[in-house]
């Protein structure tokens, strides 16, 4: 299992479902591929004869630039969602993400405010659901996408039952 | 007050009564609607009146009772919803919450718990200030609207109310024999005053300030070179809104005095709007000081706080005078604030620490910076950019010309993050956010070595969570407080607080005691 440099030493991390890949594939299709056909519209129009005066190296630069973006991003899928993990300690959540741009946070239990769990048409396809923490700041943004239902429903008794036992004020 | 029974009797007054605001608030609140619907109905005739024409000539003759009469009825019906809105809003103080009933086709019920009030202020604005009524505006820990707003109350009695929520709050118990008693007002301090002109000195070395010099050195050239004189008249709306921006800071600014009571620290300020806040102890969730590069010459600073419920600051908006903590002082005046929200700084030397995270460079004072191999990312704040943990809380300091001095309590951290992107990763460094309420402040250690920001993240986890078991009560005085000896240059605010406290302690701090000997 990867851990880059940021990681705190010593920490088995638990990943999320694997199945998770399709939620974010159907989110990349969804996304890109309707911005790659809008951008290639001119193309088309050039190719029938419509605009003739849009130059045909512009018409075919913007959409594949975009494409080639979006397959990047869709090449990166599996391994962002390789590097998702969460980490139950004592006293707090551990959370890491991201690959270029890595993000490992902890998360009192005493400070948690309140939990969420959202199940997206997808995700409840696939038996998925996204776990939400919240504490007293809008900028902890802490997310566990792609745990499996039953999974995501122990996780949040146990954090509700860890926050209870050591609730803390503001 | 009439509704609401006689106020005089001390005794037994805030104690689960229902009882409204004063009832010519609702007039001080819509005095535009009314001065707006005179100037509807009144304009025409008075520009006759200007012209020497009759008042009742011509065609309006015929008209007239009918206008009056539109009038009359426009006047008569925004006086009577005036009077049900004042009907409708009652508030109760009771043991644990305060309620607010308003609301006359909608009805609102609110209610807010005593323990967790995060701030309370007195507004006044200039009209109600006439008519010697205030406003109670108090605070929860949610970063949307005021939890509770009376509108208005007479000065006396908003100063009372206030005395009793904080009492309440505090965790004191009533006194024995009298349990209806209500609190009597603690008994504060003044520490320190921000003179006139320090304040407009400061706004004149303000960081606009700077762009306006700049702007306009710009547009004299620009308009030297294309011989155009006409884009002066478009400066006009920017150069009015410039003088709107810097009357603001001013008038908010104007006589800022900082006081400190048993209940917390009392901001006042404002020229023609007056405004009273009262941060009780512990409230204050990060805080900062910045020193903007003119200030220099002075030595100049702003401190601005993060306060759960105030939340985040606009540009010119309420938020952002709220969040000020010190609109601009010196040194000594820093250093004093400091000792009043971290009461023990958890260190032995704790002025030296302050400096340096003031205007401190390299490793001075114990700060830990940006490691050498990184000063390609950051040529001139390398030496800057750093972090120092205390017992008590986590210091940050950065920028080498707009300084800056992040303060973060241990038991206020609400969460962290380690952030590294793939420039730092190449050159072994990480960031650290902490998280906190939403305000002005963003706590972050920018450019730490890897291994030292996984040290401080661990270690950071390590001191939030002991400090959060120290902290076992939203009562503040339920809780230890730990009253050491401040910084050198405060030592007459502590000869104030001592007494304050025992005035008001009903039970001694119990727990732990001073972190250090």
């Amino acid at each position: 299992m990867h851990t880059a440099a940021i990681d705190p030493p010593g920490i088995a991390w638990l990943r999320v479902s694997p199945k998770y890949v399709t939620v974010r594939l159907v989110e990349w299709a969804v996304g890109n591929l309707i911005v790659v056909a809008v951008l290639s519209l001119p193309l088309l129009f050039t190719l029938l004869g419509w605009w003739s005066w849009l130059p045909r190296w512009l018409a075919v630069a913007v959409p594949a630039f975009m494409l080639v973006l979006a397959v990047w991003r869709l090449v990166l899928i599996p391994r962002q969602v390789r590097a998702i993990g969460y980490a139950e300690r004592d006293d707090d959540l551990l959370i890491r993400g991201g690959i270029f741009f890595q993000r490992v946070m902890v998360v009192p239990y005493g400070r948690m405010q309140y939990v969420d769990i959202s199940v997206g048409p997808v995700e409840r396809w696939l038996g998925l659901c996204t776990l939400k923490l919240h504490t007293a700041s809008a900028s902890t943004n802490a997310m566990i996408p792609g745990l499996p239902a039953e999974e995501g429903a122990r996780l949040r008794e146990q954090l509700s039952a860890r926050g209870e036992a050591r609730l803390a004020g503001l | 007050m009439t509704a609401g029974g006689p106020l005089a009797v001390p005794g037994e007054k805030y104690d689960g009564e229902w009882l409204r605001v004063h009832p010519a608030s609702p007039f001080v609140r819509g005095w535009v609607a009314l001065a707006a619907i005179g100037y509807f109905f009144g304009r025409d005739a008075f520009e006759r009146m200007l012209q020497g024409e009759p008042i009742m000539g011509g065609q309006i003759a015929g008209r007239a009772p009918w206008l009056l009469g539109g009038g009359a009825l426009v006047l008569v019906l925004a006086v009577l919803g005036f009077i049900l809105s004042w009907y409708f809003t009652r508030y109760q103080v009771t043991e644990g919450y305060v309620r607010v009933n308003t609301g006359f086709l909608f009805k609102q019920q609110r209610q807010a718990r005593l323990d967790r009030v995060q701030a309370i202020d007195i507004v006044q604005p200039l009209l109600a200030r006439i008519f010697g009524l205030a406003e109670l505006k108090f605070e929860v820990a949610d970063a949307g609207e005021s939890a509770v707003r009376l509108a208005y109350l007479r000065i006396d009695d908003a100063r009372q109310l206030r005395a009793t929520i904080l009492a309440r709050a505090s965790g004191a118990e009533p006194e024995p024999g009298r349990p209806e008693a209500a609190a009597p007002e603690a008994p504060e301090q003044q520490v320190l005053q921000v003179p006139p002109s320090r304040l407009i000195g400061s706004l004149l070395l303000s960081e606009q300030s700077v762009f306006i010099v700049l702007g306009g050195a710009a547009s004299v050239v620009l308009s030297a070179v294309t011989e155009n004189r006409a884009f002066f008249l478009y400066l006009i709306p920017a150069a009015l809104g410039l003088f709107a921006a810097y009357w603001n800071s001013f008038h908010r600014g104007y006589n800022f005095t900082v006081a400190i009571s048993p209940d917390g620290i009392r901001l006042r300020y404002g020229l023609l709007d007056t405004q009273a806040q009262t941060l009780p102890p512990g409230r204050i969730q990060a805080l900062r000081v910045v020193q903007p590069p003119l200030w220099r010459i002075f030595g100049w600073y702003r401190m601005q706080v993060n306060v759960a419920g105030y939340g985040t600051a606009g540009n010119n908006g309420e938020a952002g005078t709220r969040t000020t903590l010190l609109p601009v002082g010196e040194l000594e005046d820093v250093l004093n604030m400091l000792a009043l929200v971290l009461p023990d700084p958890g260190t032995d030397d704790p002025l030296r620490v302050f400096q340096c995270g003031l205007y401190g460079l390299d490793s001075d004072g114990g700060f830990v910076t940006t490691p050498r191999r990184a000063r390609l990312l950051a040529p001139l704040g390398w030496r800057r950019n750093g972090f120092a943990a205390t017992d008590t809380a986590l210091l940050m300091r950065s920028g080498r010309w707009w300084r800056q001095l992040v303060v973060v309590p241990h038991q206020r951290t609400q969460s962290m993050a380690l952030h590294q992107g793939p420039l730092a990763r190449r050159f072994k460094l990480a960031d650290l956010v902490l998280h906190t309420t939403a305000g002005p402040v963003t706590p972050r250690v920018i450019q730490a070595d890897v291994g030292e920001a996984l040290a401080l993240f661990d270690a950071q986890a390590a001191r939030a969570r002991a400090a959060r078991k120290r902290q076992t009560s939203e009562h503040w005085l339920a809780q230890a407080a730990p009253l050491v000896e401040p910084a050198p240059p405060v030592e007459h605010v502590e000869t104030g607080l001592a007494p304050g406290l025992d005035h008001r302690a009903s039970h001694p701090p119990q727990q732990e005691g001073p972190q250090r000997g």
